[in-house]
């Protein structure tokens, strides 16, 4: 379905260049949930927004491949973008709240994309929207469409962005942090729905920072940190038997909230800055089993298992010469 | 929504009442009997006390107010003392001068000032972007006067394309409203670049891209509309700072409209005259942003009050 | 809700800004930076400079008197003798301009002073008391506010009659208002902070809080206002004058000077547009000079 080979998506600021993703190879088969997970600013956006199209300068993608059933949308021109937007694939993106055009009735946004790429009469258009509304489990549908975004709650907002996502029933969902802003009891709602959606037939691709949120809806993960994938493998196996030691303290950091223990396990230290990485495994610096080469040598993405891919100098095949 | 709107109304004509009474209070604490200033040294007293009762100038401030307020609502704003003629009248025939003028000021100033801050915006650092936005510098540092004796120099004296001065046909207007209207495009124009570029940072901006639509569509269906919010409330402050040009400007072209009868009230020490169209002014900037608050909550759903 | 938003679009911004806000800056630190990132605010802040002293030694940069007349070069048009030409009497324009220029930035900065004073104290007092005070001192501004500018200015102008000082006086009475708005709104945001709850609690005196806790976090803000005002005020004068209702001969403002020339505009067009300009330029300079300060001491304002 979609396939991403060696992506490579860099800002390029006064500093110098941030590559806010780099090398990253990942694929949605059809018709499964794929999760990303990584901490804020690991560069699992980026990757969606690079995806779509939606990176915006002084950032750009540099290299590398992105297939959409075997074509290369990164080569497309923009106005052929804009015909796969939305109706080949559609996103939803991280804040409710400011996601919606403060000014336009919910119904007319949702309605748009339905315009603009199936070019039915409007009365067909609304028709729809009532229908998608029900299925996204708005209540009150056909007066829902009425509203403005400011009317209406958080959840009921995400549930509306859904719906514009999923109107032209495209084959690829991009969900940014879909239940980030929202409460507990309405991220389950919404998880519930996207596994629905994505049981009709929809791919889609999950980007989370909460561990939790992935291993209830996801088939496979891809673990991102500094711009890299760490590690992937399908969710039973990730959370099962974790390689990575940034995997392991990821896993660490929720089990010990799960059993109650008096200290919180973190993983000490923080994010690196992506414009000063070190030229090695850039974990290296917070790693608790650092060894000599990991600072200069960056690792490749072992496979431990089939489908099973670690990018950790503890599992290298054979020492280097 | 008609609750809000009445609420307005109210306060614009609290608003208007306090004016009012600011303009009585200020030309009434002027040292000396106005009237014998009017008539010179050699003057009878008994003449001039005789008017003076006569224009009711010997009661207190306060009944003089609630006369002067009276007697406005009937459409009386008293007598010039200097061109002897009812103050009303006078103002009538100006006004239709000033009102065609400082529109076709702001109609000149807000087509300009959007279209090239929009263009600025979408051509961020663009040689455009730069021409228009040294040229809207130009327009906010530019005094009004300096604008339209340019243009009066150049269009009028030395290439005779359009009238010197005067407004006796429709080209009389043009060299004015340009030059009244130069300042306010300059300042619509860095409005709207700053606000459009702000809103194209916006997260619905990128849901609107991510469901296909293309630049301009995202353009002119979500972030202009968007971006008229502030640039309608600049508009309001910039009718007022419009109809103070406008002195300035009817001065220079020698238009007959209501800021040079208001010079003339200055001039000729006739206060019936500048209090008439300071008043009258300020009604018509009040009413300005009274119809800017209405279309605001127009076109901003979230200031409507449902129900 | 607003914190998460946008993350990974402004990580390269939040870098660049990481490194260089470090702690707090001092006042002269802001400048500087100021000065190497906005060059166009530094050379403003130069050329204001350059005027001032222009203003201060006019004597000294000029050999004509700038009052004598000399009839046999009236109206002599610019050239190496008279860098500006000369005016109706003779006199040399560019003297005049730097006398001028005495009167013109007085008029800028005297009652701009004036005007942030009279708005500060009633914006404190308005936003700190609320209720009556609160009412009254913002339904005055609101009335101030709905004249347009020109002719509240003229009004007041009539009041109090001519002479430099009432100019200065006038300026400031038209301009107050929207100074007490935006000081008033400051102080209802200060007022909810937890320093000022927490003075407030152990019993420090209203005036204290006002004057050591409030008034010095508006600071900021009314240095720019400062610095976007000083503008407007000679606009106004210059329009002022211009009538023929601001400055009286023999004080010659910028805008007074254009106003002499009008009557020899087209024979003699520098006689105005030269003091027009120099009206512009030192405008213009104050407006870059504004935002420039805005962009370093008041960063919320500039993203909201």
């Amino acid at each position: 379905m979609l396939q991403v080979n060696h992506l490579c998506t860099s800002f390029f600021t006064d500093k110098g260049e941030v590559r806010a993703v780099d090398d990253v190879s990942l694929e949605v088969p059809a018709g499964k949930i794929v999760g990303i997970v990584g901490e804020s600013g690991c560069g699992k956006s980026m990757t969606a927004r690079s995806v779509m199209g939606l990176v915006r300068a002084p950032g750009k993608i540099k290299s590398g491949e992105i297939l959409l059933d075997g074509r290369d949308i990164v080569r497309l021109s923009e106005h052929e973008r804009c015909a796969i937007r939305g109706s080949e694939i559609s996103m939803i993106f991280q804040e409710p709240m400011t996601s919606l055009n403060p000014v336009v009735r919910v119904g007319h946004q949702v309605e748009e994309a339905l315009l603009l790429h199936e070019h039915v009469k409007k009365q067909e258009a609304e028709a729809r929207a009532v229908e998608i509304f029900e299925a996204v489990g708005i209540p009150d549908a056909k007066k829902r469409l009425r509203s403005y975004p400011h009317q209406l709650s958080g959840g009921l907002r995400q549930r509306v962005l859904i719906a514009m996502a999923m109107i032209c029933r495209p084959k690829l969902l991009i969900a940014d942090e879909p239940t980030t802003a929202l409460d507990v009891t309405v991220e389950a709602q919404i998880l519930r729905l996207m596994k629905k959606l994505c049981g009709s037939g929809t791919s889609i691709l999950l980007i989370s920072h909460n561990l939790g949120v992935i291993a209830q809806v996801c088939d496979y993960v891809y673990v991102m940190y500094a711009g890299r994938i760490v590690e992937q493998a399908d969710t039973f196996t990730l959370f099962d038997n974790p390689c990575h030691p940034y995997t392991k303290g990821l896993l660490d950091s929720v089990s010990s909230l799960r059993s109650g223990a008096q200290v919180l396990d973190t993983i000490p230290g923080v994010v690196p800055n992506l414009l000063h990485l070190p030229a090695g495994c850039s974990f290296s610096m917070r790693c608790g089993c650092c060894m000599e080469k990991c600072a200069d040598l960056l690792p490749e993405l072992h496979e431990t298992e089939p489908g099973h891919r670690v990018r950790c100098h503890l599992f290298d095949k054979e020492e280097p010469a | 929504m008609v609750r809000n709107i009445l609420s307005r109304l109210l306060q614009a004509v609290c608003v208007l009442l306090g004016v009012a009474l600011l303009i009585f209070i200020m030309l009434r604490i002027v040292p000396g009997n106005p009237i014998a200033t009017l008539m010179g040294e050699h003057a009878d007293r008994a003449v001039i006390e005789r008017m003076t009762a006569e224009l009711g100038l010997d009661q207190p401030i306060l009944r003089q107010f609630i006369r002067y307020l009276a007697d406005a609502l009937r459409g009386d704003f008293g007598t010039s003392y200097s061109l002897g003629k009812p103050v009303a009248a006078l103002m009538g025939a100006a006004f239709g001068n000033t009102l065609k003028l400082a529109v076709l000021a702001a109609l000149f100033a807000w087509i300009l000032g959007i279209t090239s801050g929009v263009i600025a915006a979408v051509r961020k650092n663009g040689l455009l972007d730069h021409l228009f936005m040294g040229a809207s510098l130009l327009g906010v540092s530019m005094p009004v006067f300096m604008v339209a004796m340019l243009l009066q120099y150049v269009f009028a004296y030395h290439l005779h394309w359009l009238p010197i001065a005067g407004v006796s046909s429709w080209k009389g207007f043009i060299l004015p409203a340009v030059a009244l209207g130069w300042n306010s495009a300059g300042s619509v124009a860095r409005l709207v670049r700053s606000t459009l570029l702000e809103i194209l940072e916006e997260d619905y901006i990128d849901t609107a891209r991510a469901k296909g639509r293309g630049q301009l569509g995202v353009l002119v269906l979500h972030a202009l509309r968007n971006a008229m919010l502030p640039v309608i409330t600049m508009m309001a402050v910039q009718f007022s700072s419009l109809l103070s040009g406008a002195v300035i400007t009817e001065s220079v072209f020698s238009i007959n409209g209501i800021g040079r009868l208001a010079v003339q009230g200055i001039s000729g020490r006739d206060i019936p005259l500048l209090q008439g169209t300071v008043l009258f002014s300020t009604l018509v900037v009040i009413l300005g942003n009274f119809l800017a608050d209405c279309l605001y909550s127009v076109l901003d759903p979230r200031v409507r009050k449902e129900g | 809700m607003f914190r998460k938003k946008k993350k990974e679009k402004e990580q390269a911004q939040d870098i660049r800004l990481a490194s260089q806000i470090d702690e707090e800056e001092s006042f002269f630190s802001l400048m500087g930076r100021m000065a190497r990132e906005n060059k166009l605010a530094a050379a403003s802040a130069i050329l204001i400079l350059v005027f001032i002293l222009a203003a201060i030694f006019a004597p000294f940069l000029t050999r004509y008197s700038y009052s004598d007349m000399d009839l046999l070069h009236r109206l002599s048009p610019p050239s190496s003798g008279h860098l500006f030409g000369t005016d109706e009497g003779g006199r040399d324009i560019l003297t005049r301009l730097l006398y001028g220029a005495r009167i013109s930035l007085l008029v800028g900065v005297v009652p701009t002073l004036l005007s942030m004073v009279i708005g500060a104290l009633l914006g404190l007092a308005s936003g700190y008391a609320g209720g009556k005070i609160d009412a009254l001192i913002m339904r005055l501004a609101d009335i101030m506010l709905a004249f347009p500018s020109m002719l509240l200015a003229m009004v007041i102008m009539y009041m109090l009659g001519d002479g430099l000082i009432n100019v200065f006086l006038t300026l400031a009475l038209v301009n107050w208002a929207s100074v007490a708005r935006i000081v008033r709104s400051e102080t209802l945001q200060l007022k909810k902070k937890e320093y000022v709850e927490a003075a407030r609690v152990i019993g420090v005196s209203k005036a204290v809080i006002i004057f050591r806790h409030i008034l010095p976090n508006c600071l900021p803000t009314l240095i720019v206002l400062f610095t976007l005002n000083v503008p407007s005020a000679i606009l106004t004068e210059s329009s002022l004058s211009f009538l023929g209702l601001g400055i009286q001969p023999p004080d010659a403002s910028w805008g007074q000077m254009v106003n002499a020339g009008r009557q020899y505009f087209y024979n003699a067009p520098w006689l105005s547009l030269v003091p027009s300009a120099a009206i512009m330029l030192i405008v213009m300079a104050f407006n870059f000079l504004g935002d420039g300060l805005r962009d370093v001491l008041d960063p919320h304002q500039k993203k909201q």
